[in-house]
């Protein structure tokens, strides 16, 4: 009898992308630009971050 | 409890673990990626204790607490520079308090201890620090990435080549184009500003400008985003006239008009259209954002929040005084007495509490949880640490529909 599959995890989520560094040594500031796409960006952004968040951990183990 | 994986090599991202998942600080491209336990997870990060809390069916844990520490810490390194602006947030003065260059480093030794990823170094003018260099080096050996904000005054090739070298980004204040830079700053700074920010670009693409907005500039910015066009720079951010140190005694007269107030927002977006080019709020203009109803996920996923003083931010003076905000709040102990970690945990209470006890309009806004009612600072400087921003439109808004509380009987 075949062994069941092993249990898959959830993939988990991005919750939150805070672009760029702030050198405003008084407040922090946030980048609007984002906003002008909506949604589109944060499909982009979730894209681009996920790949280089991925990208350091595999070379890392390597 | 924090627990945090930190890079072997320079530029190496980092890994901070938090009740809702971690916070990894990403050099390329450059960021911090706030992700959930399941994410973390998929990135070969096993369990932490702080994940012991239960998460939320359908939700995720972040912005239900205060951060494990902040992510950015303003490093005040000194009250010093001989500018004179009429102003400066610091009251700085020639011969203001600074760090040592020992205290600077030990600091940010406390600093990186908590999990802090960036600095702002500032003051007061740090270029004038003979030291400089040396600690935003030191940053960099610990693990901080440092940045800078300048008045471009003191800026030789030197300082710029070694500049580029060790900070991650680097802004000169500059509030307008000539007139404008008069106007505002109260000398006539601006061809040495620019010849500091010319110098600086030259060595470095990550250079921007800091433009404080105020009645008197807030409809003539656009040929200051054309300059910092033409400049080839990274970044414009503008900042909100606030009621620190100098700019106290005149706050009411450079404070926005409510119309201009309204304009911020879509004028930001208008000029990151029109220059393509990173445009960028600070936290104390998140109410007049919030105005305009933006997508509530978009901006919570581009993390546009209001006071994130005590949270995500955090300033340590010259003193050595930790506080919420730079330009106010109580001073809650110097850093290195006792333990940060405790103080970070325990503390901050002025700028953490404002949501759970929030007044109408904020109590029933949809963006309560982002914006925390607003600029506590500029609260404060209008009479009540925790009354709504009142520069905020909803908050002038709902005010316009209360009724009168004086009543005039008549004379009879």
């Amino acid at each position: 009898m075949n062994a069941l599959p092993p249990k898959r995890f959830r993939r988990g989520r991005i919750l939150r992308v805070a672009p760029g560094y702030n050198p405003n040594s008084s407040s922090l500031g946030v980048d609007v630009s984002f906003l002008l796409f909506g949604t589109i960006a944060v499909t982009a952004v979730t894209l681009v971050a996920g790949a280089a968040m991925r990208l350091w951990r595999r070379g890392e183990k390597t | 409890m924090w627990l945090r994986h930190r890079g072997q090599r320079a530029g190496t991202p980092q890994f901070r673990y938090e009740r809702f998942g971690g916070i990894v600080a990403l050099h390329r491209p450059r960021g911090l990626a706030y992700v959930d336990r399941d994410y973390a997870r998929g990135l070969g990060y096993a369990a932490s204790p702080l994940w012991d809390t239960p998460e939320l069916l359908g939700g995720s844990l972040l912005g239900s607490a205060p951060l494990s520490a902040p992510t950015e810490v303003h490093l005040v390194l000194s009250k010093r520079c001989a500018a004179g602006c009429t102003g400066c947030y610091v009251d700085a003065t020639p011969d203001g308090a600074a760090f040592s260059e020992a205290d600077a480093k030990t600091a940010l030794d406390r600093l990186a201890a908590l999990g802090v990823f960036h600095v702002a170094l500032g003051g007061g003018e740090a270029v004038d620090l003979p030291y400089l260099i040396s600690v935003a080096r030191h940053a960099r050996a610990v693990g901080i990435t440092p940045n800078l904000t300048t008045s471009g005054l003191s800026v030789d090739d030197t300082f710029a080549r070694e500049a580029a070298g060790v900070f991650g980004q680097v802004n000169v204040s500059l509030d307008g184009v000539r007139e404008d830079y008069l106007a505002s700053r109260g000398f006539d700074g601006f061809a040495p500003a620019l010849r500091g920010l010319q110098r600086l670009r030259a060595h470095s693409p990550h250079v921007g400008i800091n433009c404080v907005v105020s009645r008197s500039n807030a409809d003539r910015l656009a040929p200051l985003v054309a300059l910092a066009k033409r400049l080839r720079l990274s970044e414009v951010e503008f900042l909100r006239f606030k009621p620190a140190g100098r700019g106290v005694s005149d706050f009411a007269d450079r404070d926005l008009t409510p119309a201009q107030a309204e304009r911020i927002y879509p004028r930001a977006l208008w000029f990151a259209l029109r220059y393509r080019m990173r445009i960028k709020l600070d936290c104390s203009f998140a109410p007049m954002i919030f105005a305009h109803d933006p997508p509530r996920a978009v901006v919570d996923f581009f993390g546009v929040q209001g006071c994130v003083g005590g949270d995500v931010l955090a300033s340590v003076m010259p003193d050595g005084q930790w506080k919420g905000c730079s330009f106010g709040g109580p001073d809650e102990g110097r850093i290195g007495d006792g333990s940060d970690a405790d103080r970070w945990k325990k503390g901050f209470g002025a700028f953490r509490n404002f949501v759970t006890q929030a007044p109408e309009p904020c109590r029933s806004c949809n963006y309560l949880h982002l914006c925390k009612g607003g600029c506590r600072v500029v609260a404060q400087a209008r009479g009540d640490w925790w009354q709504p921003d009142p520069g905020c439109p909803r908050v002038q808004a709902h005010a316009a529909k209360q009724p009168p509380t004086h009543v005039s009987l008549p004379i009879v």
